[in-house]
């Protein structure tokens, strides 16, 4: 114990109360830095340089970053407020940089508005008379464009429906459908002993749908292989006519051919 | 001997090839059966035709037109029979005759309908590749009086010969191969009451 005590003694608490007080302070100051979120200037020279090449590949053009993070990166750069002269030079650039890119980007954007535009214009006007596949086909290479504008999205709607229009027109949807209907209709005014509303309906369907009177209608009387057998050749004013007289309507619509303007020049029938 | 054997594949070759051209021979029972009933059909047409034309309440004008298509049906030179009750013998008009007579008749309404339509001679293919066949009818006239009501009635059987030919038109561009039906004679075989 006495040899405990004397060791004890032998001691220089002098330094050793030194030691203990400059450990502390430094403990203290990095727990400081911690709760603060100060950097050592370790990390502020870090995170310079890391700018720096940031912000250099960006000036340079080379940064393989969106535009939108290019952006973010400046931003960030200046809000770190590093004070840094060779950062502040590399931000100005940087800035300088995403600008003209912008510009460049939305001047492209604009004529790929304007191209679209005008493409889609003629597409919806047909002038050159495509057909629905090869109309789809045009209108697939203006999507592949992306272009994001509200009047072209618009217009590529307009073009989808002229588009689907003129496929049920072909299928013989609509006009197929109104046809039977307006054969049906001049029946039934027959069967009802209303004639005059009976040759009103021929006189607007033949306005409505065939190129004239005259256009040729033919009749379906069987078919076999290759083989087709017709009855003889009409007019479509003599076949309504006929179901008028006849108070039937004995044959469907097989199919028919438009002309330029849309009006049926040759229908074909078959029997029911 | 190779010449022989080649001149007898030219001869198949050339009567394939006919037989190709005309697909009015040899008709399967399916299309047999198309023309049979488009050539019932004509008649059935004709007995609506008629019925117009005799109905004193069509137009004239409709009626002109009626009985245009109605001509339309038959061969030229057709006749139509006409009996009485009154009288023993037929008389026979040319159609477009037997059409104006039947507009004007002397009744104030008149009614005519055919029924039993059907075959009593087959469609036969002839040499010339027409088919003929004769299609029975029989006719229920009645003509009434605005007063007295029905004053006159009949009925009537009468024949009709029926030809039906293939022929070919171009429309639009399209060779279109068609049944040409049409109606011959009108034969009366009996008047009864």
């Amino acid at each position: 114990m006495t040899q405990i005590i004397s060791k004890m003694k032998s001691i220089h608490w002098n330094t050793v109360m030194i030691i203990l007080m400059a450990a502390l302070v430094a403990v203290g100051m990095e727990s400081c830095n911690k709760n603060t979120g100060k950097m050592t200037r370790k990390e502020r020279k870090a995170q310079i340089e890391m700018y720096k090449k940031q912000l250099t590949e960006i000036a340079n053009g080379t940064s393989k970053l969106t535009l939108e993070d290019q952006e973010k990166v400046i931003s960030e750069a200046i809000s770190k407020n590093f004070d840094d002269p060779e950062l502040n030079n590399l931000i100005i650039q940087a800035q300088q940089k995403v600008k003209a890119v912008n510009a460049e980007k939305q001047k492209k954007e604009q004529q790929q508005i304007a191209t679209a535009r005008a493409k889609l214009y003629d597409l919806l006007v047909n002038k050159e008379g495509l057909s629905a596949d090869e109309l789809e086909q045009e209108l697939n290479k203006i999507k592949a464009m992306e272009v994001n504008d509200s009047e072209i999205a618009e217009l590529m709607g307009r073009l989808e429906k002229k588009i689907a229009d003129m496929r049920e027109t072909l299928s013989g949807g609509s006009i197929t459908s109104q046809l039977e209907k307006s054969f049906q209709s001049v029946v039934d005014n027959a069967k009802s002993g209303n004639l005059n509303q009976a040759n009103s309906l021929i006189q607007s369907t033949i306005s409505k749908f065939f190129a004239s009177e005259d256009t040729p209608v033919l009749i379906i009387i069987s078919k076999e292989g290759s083989i087709v057998d017709y009855d003889k050749p009409t007019t479509i004013k003599n076949y309504l006519n006929f179901c008028k007289d006849q108070k039937a309507n004995r044959n469907a619509v097989d199919s028919y051919q438009l002309d330029g303007s849309g009006k049926i020049k040759e229908l074909d029938l078959i029997k029911k | 001997m190779k010449k022989t054997i080649g001149i007898f594949f030219v001869l198949i070759l050339i009567g394939s090839g006919l037989a190709a051209q005309d697909p009015g021979d040899n008709l399967s029972p399916q299309r047999k059966q198309a023309i049979d009933s488009l050539a019932l059909e004509k008649v059935r047409d004709l007995s609506k035709y008629i019925s117009i034309i005799g109905d004193k309440k069509t137009q004239w004008s409709e009626a002109q037109r009626v009985i245009e298509r109605a001509v339309e049906l038959f061969m030229p030179n057709s006749e139509i029979g006409v009996s009485s009750l009154s009288r023993p013998d037929v008389s026979y008009f040319q159609v477009r005759e037997y059409f104006d007579r039947l507009m004007q008749l002397n009744y104030d309404k008149v009614t005519i309908d055919w029924y039993k339509i059907q075959y009593v001679s087959d469609l036969e293919r002839q040499p010339d590749g027409t088919y003929v066949g004769v299609i029975t009818i029989f006719q229920r006239f009645q003509g009434f009086d605005a007063e007295k009501g029905l004053v006159y009635e009949d009925t009537t059987k009468k024949d009709i010969t029926v030809y039906v030919k293939r022929k070919e038109t171009q429309i639009g561009g399209r060779l279109i191969g068609f049944w040409d039906v049409l109606l011959g004679d009108i034969r009366v075989k009996e008047t009864s009451k």
